[in-house]
């Protein structure tokens, strides 16, 4: 059986972890899963500790299971985030050589290239999937950061033939309907709502997605709870921060500190990133203008 | 049967006569026993039982009107009763074996009775008279009715026929005389056929035959010309009647023993009988076949009666009578934000509008769904796909999916629909929905298409199922509300309450009402219990406010309840209603015929509870002040919940506002009370209110009310008042109260007084003891000497120090001494109007250093912001030109639309299409194509120097991207911010840009007339120049947008050249060299097209100076252009007044270079006068002019632009 069907057993730590609940995903018990699927799950627990910022716990845990593909995949990753990208690269790199069928090293390969700006080696690595639903959102994501809508509609159509219910699939569905716009950025607000609404999947992650739908629907009141829930869950949260700063400029408000605590937040993310790039782009621009004092 | 629904059962001997009050809920049972019983079915209760007969009862009527009913039973007799006296009035006498029925008239006083001697009789219940005895049948006469109209009556009779009777000659008859010409009575005398005793009252019309034994029961369709009749031969006939003739219809067959009565339904093409055989059956009228059947086990039925105006029918049987509906009344129907969909009696589906207060059309028409004469029950909404859910009970329970057409173009047939059997059918998500199916206890997870995704068991009995919250489930069962996952198929939460029938979510989807029938239970999402109330009546619907108040409503009446359980009663119901909607003072609902409906209350009651409870005082006071909220109720609640200082602000009876200041402790509104009402136990209870906080003064005051001189002395003694207490001495001594004498003596320390005292009331050996005690031996002496006594007579006790009166250390007499903080509260504040932030008037503003007299203007002028943008314009900006960009922006060409479906490759991102599908500069920007936008501004309006507008730059690009967490590990997606929120073409799209004109005009302009008005003149230049920054980038949606914003260029840039003129002038405005330049811009300051308040300004401080330097023609002619404005105020009497005294003296003192005959611009660069005619260049984006020698420079006015540089044209519509 398929172990992510909604009869299976990795069905609840595979919904929490794309809902960002990775505390939940930690805390779930493993011991009780059957051994086909203990590594799967353990997988999962090491990318929510590694997204809640342990990622060198993990190395250390880790160490002498390498020779498991999934773990050596989870491995580079973690070393990837710690900052080790060379080494993280090597790895990955042979890993998508030696195991190119396993899903942990598709999707994580796939994450780690497509950081390095190796997008089309990435989406070749996600081709070789068999039906895992992550490596389609992936693939998805991607498509859309290469503004390739039309392909990414494409990736989900397919999905959804052999996957309809799957969260990762509405998921993914929502991302293309918010560049597509227009009655799909209510379907996408459908789906956040839904997952931001329900008991066992609100999480700022999910939150900060039915904002983002809302503010494209241009309801910005409704966003702007939205974005307040998130904050409350999670103070810090970069992208619920960023929005947030979207947010108040669209219904031109000051910024009272938003930008500040971003920054504090998440220097590199890349609203900032994109801000100060513009900025000094504006002043080359505008230096190509001369003024005429007046006396 | 599936869908007979019972309201009342009684338990009783057999029932044979039953009758229904017309307006209240009560219900006649005439019994076998001789009882009669009054029953209130609504609540269950026998409210008076009549027992006067002897033998049974067979038949009852209420009297339409009058508190009247009539009975008629074995002992020969019809009694008239009143149940107001209950009372039987009189009885009437004549009938000569059993009297079976007894029928009031609609509108005449007759009554209307058959019996077993084989007579029908009419009998005047007024004077109490027999008027008509009808006969011809030749057995036992079973039943007799009036027609509803005409004036016909029916009979049945065991001698197997039915009659009908014409009784027009007793109504001519007994109407009043003057209405019988003579014609009419010889035409009675020859044309009406007299019967056999030559009585021509009531004659036989038609003889109807065709049952083949006796006849039970007979009646008349309440329009149609129709009878039904009831027979010994288990038959139940239809008749028809034309005027002349009747004829037999058809047959109902089906009871399988004697049919003991029938009636037609009152609203419905339906029939209903009963029958020994102990069924209920219902015909279809049209078709005479059997609808449903309803069997009893052990209870043959007698009786059958339906209510006149409600759906609600009654049977007798051997053992009582049961009242029951054939259908539920409740319309199947859904509230979905500012609509809802129902279904209406038709079965068509509606919507209606809570905005615009419309109801569509009939949008489908489910005629097919269920059986035709089963409503359907419940109706389930999604948004998403415009689909519904209904359901209905017909073959135990199926459900449908139909999607809704898109405009509601009449009741068409739904083409599209999906259905299955359950017994309650919702929709839990987007695309999901849930099926219960009772008998099986198991819940259906369905997709749209109608295929079960999942199957749950359910983990109790259920009854029904309701939506949960997204994802879940709420499962009702008799004893337990269950919250339950559909994801993880797992109980979130249970909780104990009995019998729930309805839930309602509120409109934030944080709480849901758990309806039952007696119950309002409130529960959070998470199904933790908020509340919960009772009530007696039947609860029926509820709906939430806004505000998170809950109303609902019984039987009888609209009540709220607040999340804490405080209710009340809002309004009463004249009918039942189910309650859809509330918004401000509408309650939307549907009526049991399913049709809209618009209530009024009065919110102000929950309102003010609910502001309580959340402590928002702002809206309390408004409450207070803008209503009338009196009553007893609310200033017992506010008592209760521990705000008399708020239930104070309502009382008006001095009495309740005594106690009420008391319990508060507001001492001020006590005295005022207590003063008014001067009653001794009330200045008692002043007092030692007064005495807890400290506040001696009102004690003082209430114990000299009181007269209490004991208290008085002590409390000047305890807060040192010594003049006081000697006060107090005198007064004693002059009220000879020797105790009261003695006790202040003490309280003073005075001895001599003591002694004094003693000796006057001959108590000499204690005078003698307090002299000795004092050492005043003097004194003892005398003492004695006058008392005659030796020392050795008087027993001396041991004498110690002599007391000494307390020293006053602190003078607390002077001053309160507040013991305890009884400070005022918010509301006393705010209705003494001393908290600032309720104030609504804005403060004066600060006038400015030139003191140029704004003050007076501020109310003018705020009057004049507000219209600002109806004032036409009457320049024709130049540059305005909305023609075609010559950038070839528009030449996208069409080979983005075909972009090839490589798989490799990245596309063009959404900024790109923005820049690619506007020419406006904003949209450039938004995109983040500074280059371009640069390029667009420079072309369309000179732009050169874009340093300023780098903060309007950075802001319209911030807008422009959102940032959505995907895939774990990866950066956000980035997604583009549209202002075209429902384009989805590629080429169409556009981006949100901040700030539109809508809040430049209504923040940013009135922000810079405040400046202006508040003669901060450095901060106005300001403000005006961000809306000309905020306006360079902006786009609009129309042709009348374009011109408004042209129109708020216009204005700002006058305003900056104006307070820039004024700023120059004040520099130099104390150098007595400068004061020609001074008196010039003065003047010009004159000249810029304010709004008029502010215009007024300018010209009163130009006119102010000129006077003052003696420029008396100018001055002059500044007053009159003053005067011209407006004519009335302070400052007309002081333009008057300037005007008056500078035509006097008529000459100016200083030459200056103004002329008020010529027309002239002002320069704004130099500040300078442009005569018409001469030439001069314009800067082109704000139109502002200036001397030709500035050609080239940046425009001093939006610092932005370049004076005189070629233009297209600012653009802001795309098309």
């Amino acid at each position: 059986m398929d172990p992510f069907s909604s009869e299976g057993e990795l069905l609840t730590i595979h919904n929490a972890f794309h809902s960002g609940l990775y505390s939940t995903v930690i805390d779930t018990d493993t011991s009780a899963l059957s051994p086909a699927n203990v590594i799967a799950a353990r997988v999962y627990v090491f990318r929510a500790r590694i997204a809640l910022g342990q990622a060198s716990d993990v190395i250390a845990e880790l160490e002498g299971e390498n020779d498991v593909p999934d773990l050596a995949a989870v491995t580079a990753f973690a070393e990837y985030t710690e900052g080790e990208k060379v080494a993280a690269v090597t790895a990955i790199e042979g890993l998508v050589e030696s195991a190119s069928d396993n899903a942990t090293v598709q999707v994580l390969g796939a994450t780690v290239l497509q950081r390095e700006g190796r997008s089309d080696e990435a989406l070749a690595v996600l081709a070789k999937h068999q039906g895992s639903l992550e490596a389609v959102a992936l693939a998805v994501q991607i498509r859309l950061s290469q503004n390739r809508l039309d392909l990414a509609i494409k990736e989900v159509s397919t999905a959804k033939r052999w996957a309809q219910d799957s969260l990762l699939v509405n998921l993914a569905e929502s991302w293309v309907g918010l560049r597509v716009g227009g009655e799909k950025y209510q379907q996408a607000y459908y789906v956040y709502e839904e997952l931001a609404q329900a008991p066992g999947s609100s999480t700022a992650r999910t939150l900060v997605g039915q904002a983002v739908a809302e503010l494209h629907l241009g309801r910005i009141e409704e966003a702007e709870v939205a974005l307040q829930q998130a904050l409350q869950k999670t103070p810090a949260d970069p992208d619920a921060l960023a929005n947030m700063l979207v947010l108040e400029t669209i219904s031109g408000k000051e910024d009272a500190g938003g930008m500040e605590a971003l920054r504090k937040a998440d220097p590199a993310h890349p609203l900032l990133v994109d801000l100060d790039e513009k900025s000094s782009l504006f002043d080359r621009a505008a230096a190509k203008y001369t003024v005429k004092v007046g006396a | 049967m599936q869908s007979m629904l019972t309201k009342f059962e009684s338990k009783s001997s057999r029932a044979k006569g039953i009758a229904f009050h017309p307006k209240r809920p009560w219900i006649l049972v005439s019994l076998h026993t001789s009882t009669i019983q009054l029953w209130d079915y609504r609540m269950g209760t026998l409210i008076d039982r009549f027992e006067e007969h002897d033998g049974p009862v067979r038949g009852v009527d209420f009297h339409r009107t009058q508190p009247l009913f009539v009975s008629g039973g074995d002992d020969y007799k019809i009694k008239v009763w009143s149940y107001q006296t209950r009372r039987c009035l009189f009885t009437l006498n004549g009938h000569l074996d059993y009297v079976r029925t007894v029928f009031f008239h609609h509108e005449l006083p007759w009554i209307l009775s058959s019996s077993d001697d084989q007579t029908i009789r009419i009998w005047n219940w007024q004077n109490r008279s027999l008027i008509c005895t009808m006969t011809g049948h030749n057995h036992y006469t079973m039943c007799a009715q009036f027609h509803p109209k005409e004036d016909l009556v029916v009979s049945a009779s065991l001698d197997q026929s039915v009659r009908v009777w014409d009784i027009s000659g007793l109504r001519k008859k007994h109407s009043a005389p003057t209405s019988m010409t003579f014609e009419d009575q010889m035409a009675r005398a020859n044309n009406n056929q007299a019967d056999m005793f030559g009585n021509t009252d009531a004659v036989v019309k038609f003889v109807l035959e065709g049952h083949d034994r006796g006849v039970n029961w007979v009646s008349f369709h309440p329009t149609l010309p129709l009878i039904i009749s009831a027979g010994d031969d288990r038959n139940v006939k239809l008749w028809r009647m034309s005027e002349t003739k009747a004829w037999e219809v058809d047959t109902c067959r089906g009871h399988f023993q004697n049919s003991s009565a029938c009636l037609f339904h009152p609203h419905q093409d339906l029939i209903l009988s009963v029958g020994e055989d102990k069924t209920i059956r219902v015909w279809d009228l049209n078709k005479r076949t059997s609808v449903q059947s309803f069997k009893r086990e052990n209870d043959r039925f007698w009786v059958i009666a339906a209510h006149p105006e409600i759906n609600l029918f009654a049977a007798g049987h051997d053992n009582g009578v049961m009242v029951f509906k054939l259908e539920r009344e409740r319309p199947a129907y859904a509230v979905y934000q500012n609509q809802i969909f129902f279904i209406n009696k038709e079965k068509h589906v509606r919507s209606y509008d809570f905005n615009t207060n419309t109801e569509s059309p009939s949008i489908l028409s489910l005629k097919k769904l269920g059986s035709p004469w089963v409503p359907p029950r419940t109706l389930s909404y999604n948004p998403a796909e415009r689909a519904i859910l209904v359901t209905s009970p017909t073959d135990g329970g199926t459900y449908e999916l139909i999607n809704l057409p898109k405009d509601a173009s009449g009741a068409v047939e739904p083409t599209d629909t999906r259905r299955g059997t359950g017994n309650a059918a919702v929709f839990v998500a987007r695309n999901r929905f849930a099926v219960f199916n009772v008998s099986t206890q198991t819940i259906d997870i369905k997709d749209l298409s109608n295929s079960t995704t999942k199957s749950i068991k359910t983990p109790t009995t259920v009854n029904d199922v309701y939506f949960g919250g997204t994802g879940c489930l709420l499962l009702c069962s008799p004893t337990v509300v269950i919250l339950y996952d559909i994801q993880q198929k797992k109980t979130i939460a249970e909780l104990a309450v009995a019998g729930v029938k309805y839930v309602v979510w509120s409109n934030d989807g944080l709480h849901a009402a758990l309806l039952s029938k007696h119950n309002v239970t409130i529960v959070t999402k998470a199904l933790e219990q908020v509340s919960s109330l009772h009530e007696t009546i039947r609860i029926k619907s509820a709906t939430w406010d806004d505000a998170g108040v809950l109303l609902y409503s019984t039987l009888n009446h609209i009540k709220y309840t607040l999340l804490n359980g405080d209710n009340g009663i809002i309004r009463t119901l004249d009918e039942t209603v189910y309650l859809t909607k509330v918004k401000g003072r509408n309650v939307y609902c549907l009526d049991r015929q399913a049709k809209p409906k618009v209530l009024n209350i009065d919110p102000t009651e929950y309102r003010f509870k609910m502001a309580l409870v959340k402590r928002n005082y702002d809206e309390m006071l408004q409450i207070i002040k803008n209503s009338n909220l009196v009553g007893q109720s609310i200033i017992s609640y506010l008592q209760k919940k521990g705000y008399p200082e708020i239930a104070l602000q309502f009382v008006q009876d001095p009495q309740t506002r005594f106690e009420l200041a008391i319990e508060c402790g507001n001492l001020e509104v006590a005295v005022e009370m207590a003063k008014e009402l001067d009653r001794p136990k009330l200045w008692g209870r002043l007092g030692a209110e007064a005495l807890s906080q400290g506040n001696h003064q009102v004690v003082e005051m209430t114990y000299q009310k009181l007269r209490s001189f004991d208290k008085l002395s002590f409390l000047y003694l305890v807060t040192g008042d010594k003049d006081k207490l000697n006060r107090m001495a005198k007064i004693a001594q002059h009220r000879s109260d020797y105790t009261a004498m003695f006790q202040n003596a003490i309280y003073l320390g005075d001895v001599e007084t003591r002694i004094q005292m003693f000796k006057e009331i001959d108590l000499y050996p204690l005078a003698y003891v307090t002299a000795k005690a004092h050492g005043l031996t003097e004194e003892c002496e005398s003492i004695l000497e006058a008392s005659g006594l030796t020392e050795d007579q008087i027993k001396l006790p041991t004498i110690g120090a002599p007391i000494t009166p307390a020293r006053t250390i602190v003078p607390t007499y002077q001053k309160n001494w507040p013991l305890r903080v009884a400070s005022q509260s918010f509301y006393e504040k705010a209705l003494l109007g001393q908290v600032e932030s309720m104030t609504l008037e804005d403060q004066p503003a600060d006038s400015g250093p030139s003191n140029l007299g704004f003050e007076d203007e501020v109310d003018e002028s705020k009057k004049f912001n507000g219209n600002l943008m109806d004032v036409d314009t009457e320049e024709d900006g130049g540059g305005w030109d909305m023609g075609d960009e010559d950038l070839g922006l528009e030449e996208h060409g069409d080979e983005f639309v075909n972009v090839e479906s490589e798989t490799a490759g990245v596309g063009m991102s959404e900024a790109e299409l923005w820049a690619r599908n506007s020419p406006i500069a904003a949209d450039h920007v938004a995109a983040g194509s500074f280059e371009t936008a640069m390029q667009l501004l420079n072309r369309q309006v000179g732009a050169v120097n874009f340093k300023p507008l780098k903060p309007r730059f950075l802001e319209i690009y911030q807008a422009s991207k959102t940032y959505l967490p995907a895939s774990a590990g990866l950066s956000p997606l980035v997604n583009y911010v549209r202002r075209t929120v429902d384009e989805t073409d590629p080429r169409k799209i556009l981006p949100v840009i901040p700030r539109d004109l809508e809040s430049i005009r209504t923040v940013e302009l009135q922000k810079g007339f405040s400046a202006m008005k508040a003669n901060n003149l450095e901060e106005g230049v300001e403000i005006f120049r961000n809306v000309l920054h905020t306006l360079i980038l902006t786009t609009v949606q129309s042709k009348s947008e374009v011109e408004e914003a042209k129109k708020i260029i216009q204005t700002a840039t006058e305003y900056i050249i104006a307070m820039s003129i004024e700023l120059e002038r004040r520099g130099l405005a104390n150098d007595d060299s400068q004061v020609k330049r001074n008196l010039e811009l003065a003047s010009y300051f004159t000249k810029p097209t304010l709004e008029l308040p502010h215009r007024q300004i300018a010209l009163m401080s130009a006119m102010k100076l000129a006077y003052q330097k003696k420029n008396h023609v100018l001055a002059a002619h500044f007053a009159s252009r003053i005067l011209a404005n407006n004519s009335q105020g302070k400052g007309a009497d002081n333009a008057r007044k300037i005007k008056a005294a500078s035509e006097r003296s008529g000459s100016d003192a200083v030459e200056i270079e103004y002329d008020q005959f010529a027309e002239f611009d002002i320069c704004a660069a130099s500040f300078t006068p442009i005569y018409s005619g001469q030439p001069f260049v314009k800067d082109p984006f704000t139109g502002a002019k200036y001397h030709p020698k500035f050609k080239g420079e940046l425009c001093r006015v939006s610092q932005v632009t370049e004076i005189g540089a070629p233009a297209s044209g600012l653009r802001l519509m795309a098309q």
